[in-house]
């Protein structure tokens, strides 16, 4: 699973990495910075939490050798 | 000029009704003399400024949060009219874990997709009170009336929350009652008291069968995300599921219906003459909870605890100490906010529209900090947000020329701050013209 975040449309709302801090942290400037792109599997269900909890829909999880993506 | 009166602060202020009615005088005393309190005879320390919040909301170490700890300065306790507030307990890892069973079900896309339960329910109860408004036409009265709180606001955000809890619809009415009466309980004290722990009994009584079948047959509400829930292969005990969903249906439930109170009261109160834009533009409902939210919010309070002496202010706060964090006065900080006193739909220095948790603006506005700020941020601030605001902009939408029925108003009030108490009229009698 990949894991990204589309700085475009970030908020800086710092849901992800107040909830799921094993996958983001805050950088200097408030943006979240993705501490594991290349997910581990025991974390797939945070990666996914993490999606659903961004307010604008700005962290993107993709499936391992798909080209399908979900926002 | 600077007084002894306003120097000293005798601490049997906070208790006073005086304070429970407008508690902005005594904020300003203490943000301007007193920015770090010792209140002895409550045996806490008070915090009131701006920054000084944000820095404390900021500092999860030295300022802990947790009250159900073995080693924090509360036992565990069933004595609490929640029983174990779920929410409150642990730092870190379970915390976290906790808030994300129901977290990402009020923010983001799961609450875009919840949004039509929302604008039906509003929808239904605006029916009754509009079916009944037309029949009292017919009666002869010259308009609409109605009494906002006990026939919308109150009644509003918990039968949402209980539609989200996947309660049967059909036992909404006691839901109603059971979560006002914990209200009660948590506000006052002595028989209300007892009562919201009978009522917290009852309602746990209630939920018994529904957790068995929940966890039977699990589905997508909340009270089975709850039941289902597991870290490292533990789930919640029952007691902490009831506790988590006595949790939710006060924290979901009583908080905004006030809110959505509060927002009326300052319309045809506060700023009649600012509530002509938000008839032309409903829209700007945001902009009412915004405004409402900072100018004299739901929540005032917020506790912590000291996990080690701080410094601040040129005084020592112990170990182990009780911080009360005044939100409802740093909100007023005229060091932060322009005219803080002041209610004003168009203000520049404040941030308009979906909060921030992290608090991290940056466009030379600031938030406010009724929904505190960062790890303990209130969960449900996306949730509240669409929902008093959907809220406000139907019963607009079905009550033209809305207007005051009386001239004057009490204002709004809590029964008591520091307890926990949440601030809003205690009724609203609103006239609204019938076709």
């Amino acid at each position: 699973m990949h894991l990204r975040v589309d700085y475009d449309k970030c908020t800086k709302s710092g849901e992800c990495y107040y909830n799921h801090p094993d996958l983001f942290k805050p950088g200097e400037d408030g943006f979240p910075a993705v501490l594991q792109p290349d997910v581990p599997a025991e974390l797939e269900w945070e990666a996914r939490g993490a999606a659903e909890v961004c307010p604008v829909q700005a962290i993107i999880v993709s499936s391992g050798g798909s080209t399908t993506e979900k926002a | 000029m600077t007084t002894a009166r306003d120097a000293a602060i005798d601490p049997r202020e906070f208790d006073s009704a005086g304070f429970q009615r407008n508690p902005f005088p005594l904020y300003q005393r203490l943000r301007d003399h007193h920015p770090l309190y010792h209140d002895r005879f409550h045996n806490r320390w008070v915090i009131s400024r701006y920054d000084d919040l944000v820095a404390v909301f900021q500092d999860n170490v030295r300022f802990d949060r947790a009250v159900y700890k073995p080693d924090g300065p509360f036992a565990f306790g069933k004595r609490h009219v929640f029983g174990p507030n779920i929410l409150e307990y642990g730092n870190g890892a379970r915390h976290n874990w906790l808030r994300n069973i129901v977290a990402n079900q009020f923010v983001g896309q799961k609450l875009n997709d919840f949004l039509p339960v929302i604008e039906q329910i509003a929808r239904e109860l605006i029916d009754t009170f509009s079916a009944s408004a037309a029949a009292d036409l017919a009666k002869g009265f010259a308009g609409g009336e109605v009494e906002l709180v006990s026939q919308f606001s109150n009644q509003f955000p918990v039968r949402v929350i209980s539609n989200m809890l996947g309660l049967p619809r059909a036992d909404e009415d006691r839901f109603v009652g059971w979560y006002q009466a914990l209200i009660a309980g948590l506000g006052f004290g002595g028989e209300h008291f007892a009562r919201g722990i009978a009522a917290r009994d009852e309602m746990w009584a209630y939920l018994d069968p529904i957790i068995d079948a929940r966890t039977a047959h699990p589905g997508e509400d909340l009270v089975s995300r709850i039941v289902t829930a597991e870290l490292r292969g533990q789930r919640l005990s029952r007691l902490e599921v009831k506790g988590f969903v006595a949790l939710l249906l006060a924290a979901g439930g009583d908080t905004t219906d006030k809110a959505i109170a509060n927002m009326w009261y300052h319309m045809l109160y506060t700023r009649p003459d600012q509530f002509t834009a938000v008839r032309q533009d409903p829209e700007l409902w945001s902009n009412v909870f915004t405004e409402m939210m900072r100018f004299d919010p739901v929540v005032h309070t917020q506790g912590r605890h000291t996990t080690c002496e701080v410094e601040l202010h040129g005084d020592v706060i112990p170990e182990r100490a009780s911080v009360t964090l005044y939100l409802g006065a740093g909100n007023r900080d005229e060091r932060v906010f322009k005219g803080p006193d002041t209610f004003d739909l168009f203000r520049s220095d404040l941030h308009m529209g979906r909060e921030l948790r992290s608090g991290r603006y940056g466009d030379g506005t600031a938030g406010h900090l009724g929904f505190g700020m960062g790890q303990h941020f209130c969960m449900g601030y996306a949730m509240a947000r669409q929902e008093a605001v959907i809220a406000c902009q139907r019963l607009q939408a079905a009550m033209p020329n809305a207007r005051p029925k009386y001239a004057t108003h009490e204002g709004i009030t809590a029964p008591s701050i520091d307890s926990g108490g949440f601030r809003a009229p205690r009724e609203l009698w609103i006239l609204f013209d019938v076709s």
